[in-house]
């Protein structure tokens, strides 16, 4: 389209130029000449038909997967996970945990903050058990929507129970003698990730 | 302060003023103008931080949510699939990753996120294939197309 418009315009320049060299006032010819003019160019061969909404679905070329053949890439995929793992060739891994209903991105030696108090004293030794992703250096093992607890093991340790600073939470309404005024102190949590193990086999 | 009787306890003015005042300019010494050293107008601007600061821990959650959000979907383009695309083809997949992980994948982990990517565009595929069977139409239905055949 746009090499068309720029072939369009370049006609039409030059044929603004010969009007000049003839000096005679055919200004009033100039419309049509230029409609008869890029009519030419916008002329398509018989076979052409314009895309329209119609001539195509609406949806993306559906591939038809012989059920066999994504049996065996199903099958070489596995093989390859398991060859990685049972060689332990994996470098560090990363886990996506759910805790303190919040979703962590975490790895080895993490610290991890949270806005709340949990049912552990300080140096216990937890275990997450809500791991939604682990990924290596070559692999990811994605739950549907949670890992099993045999396959991955995910531990951290309590280390610090504190309090937040305190927030001032105040609510104002002008013109209506309205004024709260609070001092909000949250407890915390610090966790330390000690350790993302995998199962040497996927089950 | 000792009180001996309750008229007592109402009509006092509370503690010294100066301390009073103290308590407030001691959140405006930062502030511009006269703001930092005169009361009454610290008062004003003051509370006026004070109330921004309540509404704003509200508002980060909103606004990183529509971070993360257009991140996902820049990430997402680059696999030639559109946000919420993505995203639905995910939850049916039932992968409950948030979107505060997606993003941080989309940026740190590019291969989980392409994997991630795959996952949606098969699914995406096999939500095609089931909706359009086997090309038939449903027994009892004149379309257009068979009229004019």
């Amino acid at each position: 389209m746009a090499v068309t418009l720029k072939n369009g315009c370049s006609e039409f320049l030059r044929s603004c130029w010969r009007l000049r060299s003839f000096q005679k006032p055919l200004g009033c010819l100039l419309p049509a000449f230029v409609r008869q003019q890029s009519s030419q160019i916008l002329k398509y061969p018989p076979s052409y038909i314009p895309e329209t909404s119609l001539s195509r679905p609406p949806w993306p070329e559906v591939k038809i997967l012989d059920p066999e053949e994504e049996a065996k890439q199903h099958q070489a995929v596995v093989l390859k996970v398991n060859t990685l793992l049972e060689k332990g060739d994996y470098g560090r891994l990363f886990a996506v945990v759910h805790f303190a209903s919040r979703q962590w991105k975490v790895t080895n030696e993490d610290l991890v903050l949270i806005e709340n108090h949990i049912e552990a004293e300080c140096g216990d030794r937890i275990r997450m058990e809500k791991v939604l992703l682990v990924g290596g250096e070559n692999f990811t093992l994605v739950g549907r929507p949670l890992l099993g607890r045999d396959l991955v093991r995910v531990e951290a340790t309590v280390i610090e129970k504190t309090e937040s600073w305190p927030m001032v939470h105040m609510r104002f309404k002008r013109r209506k003698g309205f004024q709260r005024k609070k001092f909000i102190i949250q407890p915390q949590t610090v966790l330390r990730i000690n350790s993302i193990e995998v199962a040497p086999r996927l089950s | 302060m000792v009180f001996l009787t309750f008229p007592c306890l109402i009509r006092n003015r509370g503690p010294d003023r100066y301390w009073r005042v103290q308590e407030v300019l001691k959140n405006a010494r930062h502030f511009r103008g006269r703001k930092n050293r005169c009361y009454s107008l610290a008062v004003r601007a003051v509370r006026r931080a004070f109330v921004y600061a309540t509404k704003g821990r509200h508002l980060k959650k909103r606004d990183m949510r529509s971070l993360w959000i257009s991140r996902i979907a820049a990430g997402s383009r680059e696999h030639g699939l559109k946000y919420p695309v993505l995203v639905g083809n995910l939850v049916k997949c039932s992968v409950q990753l948030n979107r505060k992980v997606l993003s941080d994948l989309a940026i740190n982990e590019p291969r989980t996120f392409q994997s991630l990517a795959k996952l949606a565009r098969a699914r995406q595929e096999e939500g095609f294939r089931a909706a359009l069977g086997d090309g038939s139409e449903p027994p009892g239905v004149l379309s257009r197309v068979v009229l004019l055949q």
